[in-house]
């Protein structure tokens, strides 16, 4: 999503969806996965007619409860809404005054961009990778791109658009998907209304659309779906990513990810544009590239004066300095950088993802290993290969509430199979020399702090019971190690120890315990100079006098009346707006700056004054030229008001030039449907490509898989020949990610006892396979068993005339804890998106038969 | 005083099953793990240490497509119930405000009450030897709370109140449900056996949920109503004395309830 | 003495409705005895977020307490009706959350989850059981570990693509996974920690 609107989070909240007329849920199975969702389109439905539309490969409790259900095959999603974008065009649904002030649809694109059968212009097969100088916007002497509002020139990004989409006609989408054509037709009809300017409409969706090779594309294609029909930034709208964990958000937040640092800055590499802080911060800063600075001091002037295709990330210098002081303190100083060259900086020629990172393992290239709550032996891709990884380590520290699979990985039970198979390892204690350290942690109410939930609310969590026995708070385990690492660290006087010689460490309150709140202070930002809270991201400074961990949490912390604020923890449920929206702006708080709803200034007409005709009681802010931006400055006539914060600079008024320009975290301003130069690795627009393991070839162009995809074990590649069904693997609502939170719990475990497959009652026919029997799920990974449901819910598809069967896994399942089973996983490719490298679990090969 | 109801609206349940586990939360009981069996339903039946469950029922058909109806059971709190009737130990009381109670201090697991029940639901529990069932949460709702099931519904199917409100309200959810794609939908409990505490919204006729569609007292319950129960408060103590005669009489009681579980009006599945 | 309601239908002998019940002489003592106490009755519940999936419904945890304030054990877990997001609504996972912590037996018996590992657990290279450590003794060696493996393949100075030799002060060999299930507060340290100690090898579960 970030290539299109610059940020990749959930743009609406849960409540929000109660203001929908009408909720694709595509990729996500809400009523199992997300079941609180439910509760919200029930009351669009009641309140407003709202229609439910379900698009999975099979039939779950979601389909049961919706207006409307359309199977797809798993890896076709781009296909399905290619044809929908075509049938948006081509039958004018689109939004017209939104398309053409909010989005990018008017830019004029280079000449030298173009698209052949499947590649776009700048393709280097060799290294499986493009050039994306040409897809790029013309630009005036200025830097400004070129447009056409009549959105007629042919190289204008609308025009390209319905070009590009002009081969996913109706019945071409469905030889692909498998739909049925009177469903999709449906689908289309039903969705499309949305783009009417009275009518909003929303897009949910989960790991169904992001685990594949085309992942992001995936989402890419919502993105110019819902840019198309104007409904983004709106109540009843938006892409709503419904996350998976409960703070995943933070986690991400708190760039728990190679790629970035905190608040979705790039981490840096061991390259020539990130060698000192300058450089860095040139880098990381839209629109800086080519501008003359050399210091902090000339970049300060530039900011002041503004420069072109910039955005809000016109502040990185602000950001990133902060950070630095924030985790270095005083040996952070303008003369050392603040303390930049501290950071570690990855090679930029290497991958360190979820996969690379277990493939080195699996070369013996990792020693120590932390796992945090996890459990890779039952979620990672290729599980075999990721247990057999894990006997490389020399040591590894897990910090659970339970010996999961991944803690107990060296028992003779992790290695047990049902079939034996020479092509996965059978290893055995005694062999396995690690080290392995487990840490009991409190689980959720036994300890307290912040989580940030999907739609980026963050509340807080008090402590309502005390550890069992010794167990203790993750916090209480990472600040007794901090200080065991600094004890053995002391008196170094090694340069290449000073990041943790230096590093700051105050997580204690005053009576000598670990407490969140401490640690929030540092968090959220506060000055250097005296101690007090930042009040927002506007006020941090990239001059050392402000330190923040994480600048998207800045204003979460304040003093009134003297007193510390964690706004986290405010409680007061009083819906705020005057129509009924359901904001809760004062429970809890959102990032950023407590926006609930991100990219609002679409809820306005482009005049800023005038709602969307016929939709009134969902305007979020508008513009008010009389009221008052700073109530103690008189001057300052002119400010957005509203409901929900804006998501707009506050004083920038329609007379201003980048007054239409609703998304303010790309360099652009605009929503982009057209997604410019480095954005996307695959191309500017989704294409269709087949999943690695496809049972067809591609029949919209002769490129099968995703062409920027890196493959990594070609040889285990399933082949449609030996492995003709497609096999999907998915969560019930029983059970949790890998089960370990919930297989233990006996109450769940009695819902869901064991590992089940499901496959349609034809595929059982064929393979004379009984309801409840054992059945053998295998491919080139490894053998899954699994108890059959065969059900009436799958059915087969046709594909390009042929009949292929899909079956799905629970993924949940391992050998640990009071409901047990294989591990589907073992049968997932080691192959990710292009772009963010989510393995793809979705969508692969395998055959079933009776155990 | 007003009777108190729980309305259950299938058209809102996602099956998602807090009801079954928030009752177990309530009610202390532990789980009882069987295996998977093909079907998402976790037993077939309610047990001693289960009060509610989901049922599951896939259909087909030309028209609707494919169809996944869920249904909680649990105690109906039948305005009229029978397991009150046939109680030899006087074990069962009406709250007067709906519920069916049943005291395990009195019970002596004889379970005649699970066989006269037309919708199965006292079990019986072996560690304790006695009858157990849904309470309707009866110490929550005396404090002013809704039942546990009805609390913890994420997806608003399940409301608890005034039964004639509820009724109401019930009339309007099947007619709306009626003209928007589900043309048999009908309540449930409203006159059946008189009036269940329980009452339903059903998308379909409600031999699609697996519920009888015209529940009757079986024959050999009125018999034992009318004739055996009369006489048999005073036979009891006498019974108790020899501990040969409860043996035996708790054998006729079983095999009666194999019976049952054959032919039975109340029959699901 | 305030009287509760459940008194006041005793007090009174509240008249029930006139069905057959009365018929076979059922009064309401014979009801209230059947009729457990409310055992949350005066417990302050504590609210929290359901820690499954990242809807962000609010629970409500009830816990005995003795007098001195001390916790005693778990009376009951529910959702957070003042929550916006679920108004008191948990599916079976949420409603689920008293597992965590206690369980009830074969026997109905309130216990703590025999899976939860109470105490700091040990595997020694090649061996094929846990042992028990105390706390002192596994961090202190998994610090020593951690300054092993980081010493020993450090790299602190590389030269770049412009010939010139910069700080790039990290560690391929110790890596990190997981963390979405952690406090923001918790996830904020240990990305400091982990970037501080030079690792790169940083994921946690948002993409997989």
């Amino acid at each position: 999503m970030s290539p299109a609107f610059g940020r990749g989070v959930m743009t609406n909240h849960i409540v929000d969806l109660k203001n929908t007329d009408c909720a694709l849920i595509m990729g996500s199975n809400a009523a199992e996965n997300h079941p609180i969702t439910m509760k919200w389109l029930f009351k669009a439905k009641e309140a407003r007619g709202a229609k439910l539309i379900h698009v999975d490969p099979r039939f779950t409790r979601t389909s049961a409860r919706a207006d409307l259900y359309a199977p797809l095959r798993s890896g076709t999603d781009i296909a399905f809404l290619g044809g929908m974008v075509k049938y948006i065009i081509d039958n004018e649904l689109y939004h017209k005054d939104y398309v053409v002030n909010f989005t990018n649809a008017a830019y004029l694109i280079k000449d030298e961009f173009e698209f052949k059968d499947g590649l776009f212009s700048g393709y280097d097969a060799e290294a499986r990778k493009y050039d994306v100088k040409s897809w790029d916007y013309k630009t005036d002497d200025a830097g400004m791109a070129l447009t056409d509002p009549t959105l007629q020139d042919p190289r204008c990004v609308f025009q390209l658009m319905k070009k590009h989409y002009e081969r996913y006609d109706i019945d071409t989408v469905c030889k692909i998907t498998g739909t049925p054509k009177d469903k999709y037709l449906a689908v289309l009809d039903t969705f499309c209304a949305t783009g009417a300017p009275n009518k909003v409409g929303t897009i949910m969706y989960a790991m169904g659309i992001t685990q594949h090779t085309v992942g992001s594309q995936n989402v890419k294609s919502f993105s110019n779906v819902q840019l198309l029909l104007g409904n983004m930034g709106r109540p009843g709208g938006g892409i709503n990513a419904l996350r998976g964990e409960n703070n995943v958000q933070g986690a991400t937040d708190m760039a728990l990810l190679f790629h970035i640092i905190p608040g979705y800055i790039d981490s840096p590499m061991n390259s020539v544009a990130h060698k000192d802080l300058i450089s860095f911060i040139r880098a990381v800063t839209p629109g800086a590239g080519k501008l003359p600075f050399t210091n902090l001091e000339e970049f300060r002037e530039l900011v002041k004066a503004g420069f072109p295709n910039s955005g809000w990330k016109i502040h990185s210098s602000k950001w990133v300095v902060s950070l630095l002081k924030a985790w270095w303190g005083k040996a952070a100083s303008k003369e050392n950088d603040f303390g930049y060259h501290y950071l570690p900086k990855r090679d930029e020629k290497k991958n360190y993802s979820h996969i690379a990172m277990f493939e080195a393992m699996y070369k013996g290239e990792i020693d120590g290993l932390f796992i945090n709550g996890s459990n890779p032996v039952v979620g990672g891709p290729n599980a075999n290969k990721e247990l057999e990884a894990m006997t490389k380590l020399k040591w590894m520290v897990s910090i659970d509430l339970w010996l999961n699979e991944s803690a107990d990985f060296w028992t003779h039970q992790a290695w047990e199979r049902a079939v034996d198979n020479p092509n996965v390892a059978k290893i055995s204690p005694e062999n396995i020399g690690t080290e392995v350290f487990f840490l009991p942690a409190a689980a959720v109410y036994e300890k307290e702090g912040t989580a940030a939930q999907t739609g980026r609310w963050v509340q807080y969590r008090w402590k309502g019971a005390e550890p069992v026995g010794e167990s203790k708070s993750d916090l209480w385990i990472y600040n007794e190690l901090v200080k065991k690492v600094k004890k053995v660290y002391e008196g170094s006087k090694r340069p290449e120890d000073e990041p943790i010689v230096n590093m700051t460490w105050d997580v204690e309150n005053e009576h000598g315990h670990d407490d969140p709140i401490k640690v929030a202070n540092e968090l959220c930002g506060y000055s250097t100079v005296d101690g007090k809270p930042v009040e927002g991201f506007a006020k941090l400074m990239d001059d050392g006098s402000t330190a923040c961990g994480c600048w998207v949490y800045c204003g979460a912390t304040t003093l009134k009346d003297g007193k510390f604020i964690y706004k986290p923890q405010l409680r007061d449920n009083k819906d705020n707006s005057k129509t009924g929206m359901g904001l809760y702006s004062n429970w809890g708080w959102a990032w950023p700056v407590n926006r609930r709803i991100v990219y609002n200034r679409c809820s306005v007409q482009p005049d800023g004054v005038t709602a969307w005709p016929g939709d009134e009681d969902r305007m979020l802010v508008r513009w008010d030229p009389l009221a008052l931006a700073d109530p103690k400055k008189p001057e300052s006539l002119g400010s957005w008001v509203g409901d929900d914060v804006p998501d707009f600079i506050k004083t920038v008024g329609p007379s201003n030039p980048a007054f239409t320009k609703p998304f303010i975290m790309r360099p652009e301003g605009h929503g982009c449907l057209f997604a410019a130069k480095t954005s996307m690795k695959e191309g500017p627009f989704p294409e269709h490509y087949e999943p690695w393991e496809s049972p067809t070839l591609n029949t919209l162009n002769s490129q099968v898989l995703n062409p920027a995809t890196k493959v990594w074990e070609p040889e285990k590649q399933s082949k449609s020949e030996q492995y003709p069904i497609i096999g999907t693997t998915y969560r019930v609502v029983e059970h949790w990610q890998t089960g370990a939170l919930t297989r233990n719990l006996p109450w769940l475990a009695e819902l869901m006892p064991n590992m089940f497959v499901e496959l349609s009652e034809e595929l059982a026919r064929e393979k004379g396979i009984k309801n409840g029997q054992n059945v053998i799920i295998s491919n080139t990974r490894g053998d899954v068993e699994a108890v059959a449901c065969v059900t009436k819910r799958f059915k087969p598809f046709q594909i390009n005339g042929k009949t292929v069967h899909e079956i799905g896994l629970l993924w949940q399942y391992g050998f640990k804890g009071f409901a047990t089973g294989d591990t589907a996983n073992w049968l997932t490719p080691h192959v990710g998106d292009a772009n963010t490298m989510i393995p793809e679990y979705k969508a692969w090969l395998c055959d079933i038969r009776r155990a | 005083m007003a009777n108190l109801a729980n309305l259950y609206d299938v058209s809102k349940c996602t099956a998602c099953r807090g009801c079954q586990v928030a009752c177990k939360d309530w009610n202390q009981l532990p789980a009882v793990i069987e295996p998977f069996k093909g079907n998402y339903q976790t037993h077939e039946d309610t047990n001693g240490d289960t009060f509610t469950i989901i049922n599951f029922f896939e259909y087909e058909d030309p028209v609707d497509g494919v169809r996944w109806n869920f249904i909680k059971r649990q105690c109906m709190h039948c305005l009229d119930p029978e397991c009150m009737k046939v109680c030899p130990r006087q074990a069962y009381t009406k709250t007067s405000w709906g519920a069916t109670l049943h005291d395990p201090d009195k019970c002596i697991g004889c379970q005649y009450c699970a066989a006269a029940c037309p919708f199965d639901i006292p079990k019986y529990r072996k560690r304790e030897d006695v009858i157990t069932k849904c309470t309707m949460c009866a110490d929550r709702v005396e404090e002013g709370l809704t039942p546990a099931c009805a609390r913890t519904c994420p997806s608003g199917a399940l409301t608890f109140g005034d039964r004639d409100e509820l009724l109401q309200k019930a009339e309007a959810r099947a007619k709306f449900l009626r003209a928007n794609g589900f043309p048999r939908a009908t309540i449930y409990g409203r006159v059946e056996l008189g009036g269940l505490n329980n009452l339903y919204v059903l998308t379909d006729t409600p031999d699609m949920f697996g519920l009888p569609v015209n529940p009757k007292v079986s024959g050999n319950i009125t018999f034992w109503q009318d004739w055996i129960q009369p006489y048999f408060g005073w036979l009891i103590p006498l019974m108790l004395t020899a501990s040969a005669t409860s043996f035996v009489t708790s054998r006729i009681l079983a095999s009666k309830h194999g019976e049952h579980g054959e032919h039975g009006e109340g029959g699901h599945e | 003495m305030k009287v509760t309601r459940r008194q006041f239908l005793k007090v009174t002998g509240a008249t029930a409705a006139s069905f057959a019940v009365l018929d076979l002489g059922f009064d309401m003592q014979a009801t209230a005895k059947a009729i457990k106490d409310l055992r949350i009755k005066n417990v302050t519940p504590t609210p929290t977020v359901c820690p499954y999936c990242a809807s962000g419904c609010g629970l409500v945890v009830y816990s005995e307490r003795d007098a001195a304030g001390k916790f005693v054990k778990l009376l009951s877990v529910h959702g957070d009706p003042d929550n916006p997001i679920n108004q008191g609504g948990a599916c079976a996972k949420g409603a689920a959350m008293f597992n965590l912590r206690e369980i009830y037996d074969e026997k109905g018996e309130q216990v703590i989850n025999p899976k939860r590992v109470q105490k700091p657990m040990y595997r020694a290279p090649g061996s094929d059981k846990w042992e028990e450590k105390d706390w002192d003794w596994m961090l202190t060696r998994i610090a020593e570990k951690i300054k092993e493996t980081r010493d020993g393949s450090f790299i602190h100075k590389e030269k770049i693509a412009d010939g010139s030799e910069i700080i790039v002060n990290r560690t391929e060999k110790i890596a990190s996974v997981g963390g979405s299930g952690l406090d923001n507060e918790e996830a904020y340290v240990l990305s400091k920690i982990m970037r501080s100690l030079g690792v790169v090898y940083l994921e946690t579960q948002a993409r997989i």
